[in-house]
């Protein structure tokens, strides 16, 4: 997958866009969709707690897969709403889903040698997408260009705020 | 809302994530046809001739050929790769497409280079952390914890 970074620049973009001509969206909101972004690389809490030390401890098959899948993102953005005040849990959920969204997306747009990405829509297919194969998740040009991105759009959403 | 109502509906949405975790490995097998590093250790010869997806270690670069180490629970094998010519430093990781041959051999139809080197993948962790630290601080710039409701509720109300 593309860095943590650039999977949080990606929403603050699109968020930041949609910010000027929809009204309820400001900041605060934008940064809450940012925050779904990060649930697909949650996956990685397997390098902190292996899956196979899971599996002991619980003695059923383990794998921590789902969390960068639509099914764990729509799980997920659910536990997040509920985590917020009750008239805020509608807007929550979208935010972060939409945002989750973005991250399986640009993963779904990555190398893979047999051209075929990974399981990204389970659990409600097993299909694996074609990808593009655009990048490699180390590759270092995908956060400079995410950079350059956000940065413009922040520098024009300081221009329109000032403006409005 | 009720504290204990939001508790329930946090435990219902757990217990499914829960249940996805153990249906997914229980599953594995239909998403990801090929062979993993455990298939390769027990019964090799069986596999040979079929298609290979694996990602590996690069040990030993040559000419046209690598040396990769690959692992998956617990269980590690080392495969020859021929057919490739591709820019990689031993220590970095490599997809490899191609068919099982005998004797360890994997003739590549695709190789992609994940991390060219150690260092790639230190600048990847660096900066995920760098994005996650951002993120943490921007978000309780706009959101604070409410002790009585123990909700989120937003600075400016």
């Amino acid at each position: 997958m593309a860095d943590l970074l650039t999977h949080l620049l990606v929403p603050y973009m699109l968020l930041t866009a949609a910010s000027w001509r929809v009204d309820w969206v400001d900041q605060r909101w934008v940064v809450v969709g940012m925050g779904g972004a990060a649930i697909p690389d949650l996956v990685k809490v397997g390098i902190v707690v292996d899956r196979r030390i899971v599996e002991a401890l619980l003695g059923v098959p383990f794998t921590y897969m789902p969390l960068s899948t639509l099914g764990g993102v729509l799980l997920l953005a659910g536990i997040i709403a509920v985590a917020f005040e009750r008239r805020h849990w509608r807007p929550v959920f979208g935010l972060v889903t939409f945002g989750g969204l973005t991250s399986l997306l640009l993963d779904g747009m990555r190398v893979y040698a047999d051209g075929r990405a990974s399981a990204w829509l389970y659990p409600f297919t097993n299909w694996r997408p074609p990808t593009p194969s655009l990048y490699v998740s180390s590759d270092p040009t995908v956060l400079v260009v995410a950079l350059l991105t956000a940065g413009t759009v922040a520098v024009l959403d300081r221009r329109m705020r000032a403006r409005n | 809302m009720r504290v204990w109502v939001r508790v329930g509906i946090v435990l219902v949405l757990c217990l499914t994530l829960g249940g996805l975790f153990v249906h997914a490995e229980m599953t594995e097998d239909k998403r990801s046809p090929y062979p993993d590093a455990a298939d390769l250790s027990t019964g090799y010869e069986s596999y040979v001739g079929q298609q290979l997806m694996v990602f590996g270690t690069v040990t030993e670069t040559g000419d046209s050929e690598m040396e990769i180490n690959v692992e998956s629970d617990g269980a590690a094998i080392t495969l020859r790769v021929t057919g490739t010519k591709t820019a990689v430093e031993p220590g970095g990781v490599v997809q490899v497409y191609g068919t099982v041959e005998p004797g360890g051999t994997i003739a590549a139809e695709r190789v992609e280079v994940v991390n060219s080197s150690r260092w790639a993948e230190f600048y990847k962790y660096g900066a995920s952390a760098v994005g996650a630290l951002g993120f943490l601080l921007l978000f309780f710039r706009y959101w604070r914890i409410d002790r009585e409701t123990w909700t989120l509720e937003a600075r400016d109300g």
